[in-house]
């Protein structure tokens, strides 16, 4: 964490890399100065020449707090002896899971850094001490966000026995290098086949489906093998042996129990040969991959005018104000194209809507059908994401270009947030209620319409109270990114608050009759008043 | 008489795409000139700089600075060679002393002899209340001026300005187009491209014009003009690209501008 810590660290491998044949002086400079940079990531504009932030509650340092405090979950699957298999595949695959999630959001930029090549290209150093300096400055990522995420787990993991611990160890760094070359071949692959404007989308689109692909596949894995009862023994199908973290789970049951069967002793080779055969492959794409890179830089000019008529449609009914319904066609273009936006909202989008479905499926039961009357509860997660993305309304990665706000002849500020706002809920909350509403529907019963539509109606108020906590006074898209500056845990538990408390209202209602009705009556009235007057 | 000859290019291509940018070049640059470096957009100028760089490696043909061909042998050779590239890119999380600090050592210099050096120069580009401030703070002007610092710091042979006046005042313009002079004039090679055509038509020896990918034109100022009958380097660029509608397409433009008014 501390810079000088880090390179006196480095300075013991000093013989590693004159070993691989780098020019280790370039080398140490180049991390020098790159730890240096991510230190500071926080956004430009906002920072004044010399004023610093507060030295050691850096965001990176407080990023690494919150791996820590889930580290914490993997504890209970680690201290409980019944099956090393089973318990060790949750293990793994939830490390995997936040270490790729986190090395897509947070340390893409390094891998896709298009002014190393301008800047260090241009320098005399050899093609070989660039290629791992990058590699080195991973690593030393990785063994920050490793160690902080699983410091605590390993050290109770001693509970199990020295060889255990030992184990857990060498799989977690084993684990730790899959992960990281992964997410780079990852990169290299799709850079290989795509280019330019195109390439940048096919990238972001591919960030947040594997976000929320990891997600589901954790459920999905859970799910399978029947989490409830950790005694229950594995009933071994061909496709495991494609499961990453039944290789890792393979080797303590191997080692540990004695277990030397054939899937076994496969499945723990390829624990060991994969993060291996990886690196090598990653040594051996990365010269293509740093002239692919450049590809980031060209432009293509061969778009074609999309027809919106969604947005267009609702647009012209939701903002009678001609200047208002400008701003809402602009945020709705902003939302659609700006990448660093989509990643950071859309996964939370998906997760929002899978939650409730998930839950919805889970339910059913082939005795009794889709029982349980408060199933329409579960559309208040969607909501979960409002705080969200709300939240990040208010940034941009081009945030400079808001001087365009106090340019225009627009005296009233409210139009921005109005128009704004009206965006997000058409484009982004509405069509997602819609989804959930007629999945209900055709599911369970038509009568949970009135039920759904209080929840979009709530849905709507909401947004309003949200951008009040949170964005108050801020233009839209106009504050820059900074480094893993989401939303975080606290705003996500704020929302859950009060969501909690709609919902309550929402179920006490429906035990007085026609109480729903009087409900939306009342919601309405709000609805109307806080987006005329409080806005 | 070798080592007079800074750079040489024998029959240099490159296609991205399917899309040939660079037919054919060949190009001898003795020691002390300044080659301004001009073209239309898209013409292949940037490209022929960051194949000579080493930034882009899928060229045909050959490529000799300093007498070594780049595609064989070390890097040692980038150590005499400065840039200011084409689209500012810096990083700019760090202070204006910090990056010096960095490109100076990445060039094997010395930390001390940096900092310095640095200090002289800001203070003669008066930015010396600059030094401990991010880059990300800086205006144009000043991020040029210390791209410039960069690209001069390790006192290298041949010079690579691309564009390097954008943002900077009348000023501070007149000191780089002095500072060129002077550098050429104790030897340096200098490689300016620009768009602004008095400029180039001032302080180059030597003027190359690149249009699709070829050179249409090689020569001093007064040799460019005695061959095509123009005034201004402006117009023998315009003659050479075969442009000559500038007037026609300034009226429709105006026209447009003048159209919506009334409308509205």
């Amino acid at each position: 964490m501390n810079e000088s810590l880090t390179l006196k660290i480095l300075d013991q491998f000093a013989w590693l890399f004159r070993l691989l044949k780098a020019d280790y002086r370039s080398l140490r400079l180049i991390i020098a100065f790159k730890i240096k940079m991510d230190h500071r990531r926080v956004p430009t504009i906002m920072q004044g020449g010399k004023q610093r932030a507060d030295p050691i509650m850096t965001p990176f340092v407080k990023s690494l707090l919150l791996y820590a405090f889930y580290g914490l979950f993997l504890i209970p699957f680690l201290i409980s002896e019944d099956s090393y298999l089973l318990q060790m595949m949750i293990v793994f695959a939830i490390m995997i899971f936040i270490l790729i999630t986190s090395m897509i959001s947070d340390f893409s930029f390094v891998l896709l850094d298009v002014r190393d090549k301008v800047i260090l290209d241009t320098k005399p150093l050899d093609a070989r001490t660039r290629a791992l300096a990058k590699f080195t400055h991973i690593i030393i990522y990785m063994v920050q966000l490793t160690g902080a995420f699983l410091l605590v787990p390993l050290v109770s993991s001693l509970v199990q026995g020295p060889l255990f611990a030992l184990l857990f160890f060498i799989s977690i760094i084993l684990n730790a290098v899959f992960c990281m070359v992964i997410t780079a071949l990852f990169y290299m692959t799709i850079l290989k086949f795509f280019d330019g404007e195109k390439l940048s989308n096919l990238i972001n689109m591919i960030q947040i489906f594997l976000t929320v692909g990891l997600f589901i596949g954790y459920q999905l894995i859970v799910q399978s093998f029947g989490v409830v009862d950790l005694s229950i023994t594995i009933d071994w199908q061909w496709w495991h042996i494609f499961l990453p973290p039944i290789w890792f789970g393979a080797v303590f049951e191997m080692f540990l129990l004695n277990n030397y069967s054939l899937v076994l002793i496969i499945s723990s080779v390829l624990a060991v040969l994969i993060p291996l055969l990886s690196i090598s492959l990653y040594f051996k794409w990365m010269p293509t991959f740093e002239r692919n890179l450049q590809k980031l830089l060209m432009t293509s000019h061969t778009g074609k005018p999309k027809k919106h008529w969604w947005s267009t449609l609702i647009g012209r009914i939701v903002c009678r104000d001609v200047q208002e319904r400008t701003i809402f066609t602009f945020a709705c273009a902003m939302m659609r194209q700006e990448r660093e936006f989509k990643l950071k909202v859309y996964p939370s989008l998906a997760i929002s809507i899978i939650l409730p479905l998930f839950l919805l499926l889970n339910l059913f039961n082939p005795d009794q059908g889709f029982g349980g009357g408060l199933s329409y509860l579960y559309g208040y997660f969607v909501l979960l994401m409002i705080p969200n993305v709300v939240y990040m309304l208010k940034y941009s990665s081009k945030a400079n270009g808001a001087w365009i706000y106090k340019v225009v002849p627009i005296e009233n500020r409210s139009l921005y947030y109005r128009g704004t706002l009206k965006a997000f809920f058409v484009q982004l909350c509405l069509p997602l209620l819609s989804v959930l509403l007629i999945v209900y529907m055709v599911m369970i019963e038509f009568s949970l319409f009135l039920d759904l539509f209080i929840i979009l109606v709530t849905a709507c108020l909401f947004t309003v109270i949200c951008h009040k906590i949170f964005n108050n006074g801020t233009y839209p898209f106009s504050a820059s990114f900074s480094f893993s500056d989401s939303a975080g845990a606290v705003l996500v538990f704020v929302a859950m608050f009060v969501i909690g408390i709609f919902a309550f209202i929402h179920f006490a209602f429906t035990l007085i009759p026609l109480g729903l009705y009087i409900y939306l009556l009342v919601l309405l009235i709000a609805n109307f008043f806080v987006w005329k007057k409080v806005l | 008489m070798s080592e007079d000859l800074v750079l040489e290019l024998k029959d240099l291509s490159i296609q991205f795409n399917a899309k040939q940018v660079l037919n054919h070049i060949n190009l001898h640059v003795k020691r002390g000139q300044i080659i301004g470096y001009i073209g239309p957009n898209g013409a292949g100028k940037s490209t022929t700089v960051k194949i000579i760089l080493g930034l882009l490696d899928r060229y045909q043909g050959h490529v000799h600075v300093f007498g070594q061909d780049i595609r064989h042998g070390t890097v040692e050779y980038k150590r005499r060679i400065g840039y200011v590239p084409e689209n500012g890119e810096i990083y700019d999380d760090l202070t204006a002393q910090e990056y010096i600090l960095f490109v100076g050592q990445m060039y094997g210099m010395d930390a001390e002899i940096i900092k310095r050096k640095l200090a002289v120069l800001l203070e003669k580009f008066d930015m010396k209340t600059a030094t401990h401030s991010r880059i990300g703070t800086f205006s144009k002007g000043m991020k040029q001026k210390l791209l410039i610092i960069a690209s001069l710091i390790h006192n290298p042979d041949l010079i690579f300005f691309d564009e390097p006046l954008s943002g900077l005042d009348a000023n501070s313009v007149m000191i780089i187009k002095e500072m060129m002079a002077q550098l050429a004039k104790q030897g340096k090679t200098i490689f300016y491209s620009s768009h602004i055509m008095d400029v180039v038509e001032k302080i180059s020896d030597r003027i190359l014009l690149l249009n699709e990918g070829e050179i249409v034109a090689d020569g001093s100022f007064d040799q460019l003009k005695a061959k095509n009958k123009e005034g201004t380097l402006e117009q023998i660029f315009n003659q050479l690209t075969g442009f000559d509608q500038h007037q026609q397409l300034a009226e429709d433009i105006v026209a447009v501008i003048h159209g919506d008014d009334n409308n509205e």
